[in-house]
């Protein structure tokens, strides 16, 4: 009997601790931040370029294939270094695509996230990165930003497509948190 | 009514920890050579093995053949529960990483993977990295139960037999991301709080030897010695010594944000 009433409060429990604690808010702690969705519109999404190097900003993802470094820049592409002297990474070129967090590389063929496609690039030259081929609606677009335990405005689905988050000073709670 | 609630936590809290059943997501590796398919971090949605491209949203395992490189098939496709985030092959498996639990796949047929474990937790949890017969899970508090206190650790796990992973030793952490392995180190990312450097020697029993808060880490990449670290103050690449013990990081080059 007492196995079965311990059994009752672990699942009762289960069910309760997302939802009941009305003294406590559920989410993480608040800190006066939260992420923003930035968005686009389907067009701009697909807007793919093989640019200059650039500066990094919000360095996501890593992917090393030989002397090839490939760095994600969080929602905006992908840099791709020269890594063969890691005392003088030599940033080479810059292939911006737009909600881009995912990166993987075999050979010269370069396989990202492009929101909701998968794209395949030539980057046989690095500095003229050509796309190759486009899956659209390979992959669901996740609701929520690349982070855990944090606050984030909800995402409106009138106002575009979320292209990348940016972490804001808000006054207020946001009732969405992952 | 809420402290009754509050009082089945505390009590799951404990039966929980009295059970230790917390093993999870699975990461990168170091012994992945960067030949022609390249090694990624922990963090990783992406995976690819020869000619097989893998990607996780955030409820299946999608599968592509990249035979032809530029023209990716779609193979099969897992339905997997939500939350998934990451991926990780090493050797005949791959380790799918949820916020509810870690899929363990035989991987002998690429493009064919067959789901031999799912094993499952309550708390949300970051990836692991597997090395000889050990996996090295770093689980991240999660916001599920607010009662529970956000503890974050390191757990090391027994995958000799990946039909039932075995936790052996758990340690606590501070706000975990990536992490990777390499010989007797395994460097683990505490996000802004910074780089941990960890002594495996014994595998079983990581001891901390460095400490670099001046250093946010998301993810990274140990390779031949050189440890790829990613974060929001930029990329940072360091020298290490995997064979020797009493070793410690040497900064070799910074690409700063701008």
């Amino acid at each position: 009997m007492k196995l079965s009433v311990y059994t009752l409060l672990m699942a009762l429990s289960i069910t309760a601790c997302n939802t009941t604690f009305d003294e406590t808010p559920p989410g993480p702690q608040f800190d006066g931040t939260a992420y923003r969705p930035v968005y686009a519109t389907s067009q701009e999404i697909k807007n793919i370029q093989s640019l200059p190097a650039r500066a990094l900003k919000k360095p996501g993802k890593i992917y090393l294939l030989g002397s090839f470094l490939f760095i994600n820049e969080m929602g905006a592409g992908v840099h791709i270094i020269n890594n063969s002297d890691p005392k003088n990474p030599e940033n080479l070129a810059f292939v911006s695509i737009p909600a881009n967090y995912d990166i993987a590389v075999k050979g010269n063929w370069l396989y990202a996230d492009n929101g909701t496609d998968l794209v395949v690039f030539d980057i046989s030259n690095p500095r003229e990165v050509r796309l190759a081929r486009r899956i659209e609606k390979a992959i669901p677009l996740n609701k929520y930003p690349p982070f855990q335990n944090t606050y984030f405005e909800c995402v409106d689905d009138t106002k575009g497509v979320v292209v990348s988050w940016e972490k804001v000073t808000v006054s207020a709670r946001p009732s969405c948190y992952r | 009514m809420k402290r009754f609630f509050q009082k089945t936590c505390i009590v799951l809290l404990s039966g929980l920890l009295a059970l230790s059943v917390w093993q999870c997501e699975m990461g990168a590796s170091a012994d992945v050579a960067p030949g022609a398919t390249g090694v990624g971090g922990s963090m990783a949605r992406f995976a690819i093995t020869d000619n097989t491209l893998y990607i996780v949203t955030r409820q299946s395992l999608d599968v592509y053949d990249i035979s032809s490189p530029s023209e990716p098939v779609r193979k099969g496709k897992a339905e997997l529960g939500l939350g998934i985030e990451t991926i990780f092959p090493y050797q005949k498996n791959l380790f799918v990483g949820a916020n509810d639990g870690m899929y363990i796949f035989d991987n002998r047929q690429p493009q064919s993977p067959v789901l031999l474990s799912k094993y499952t937790h309550v708390m949300s949890c970051d990836p692991v990295v597997v090395q000889g017969t050990y996996a090295y899970v770093t689980l991240r508090g999660g916001v599920g139960c607010r009662m529970w206190q956000p503890q974050s650790t390191l757990d090391v796990v027994d995958v000799s037999n990946p039909s039932s992973p075995r936790m052996l030793n758990s340690q606590q952490l501070l706000s975990p991301y990536g992490l990777g392995v390499d010989g007797n180190k395994l460097f683990v990312c505490e996000g802004d709080k910074g780089l941990k450097v960890f002594d495996i020697s014994s595998p079983t029993v990581p001891i901390q030897i460095q400490f670099l808060t001046e250093v946010p880490a998301y993810d990274v990449i140990p390779y031949r010695n050189t440890l790829i670290v990613t974060g929001n103050k930029g990329l940072y690449q360091y020298r290490y010594d995997g064979t020797q013990t009493g070793t410690s990081l040497e900064l070799l080059s910074k690409i700063p944000v701008e």
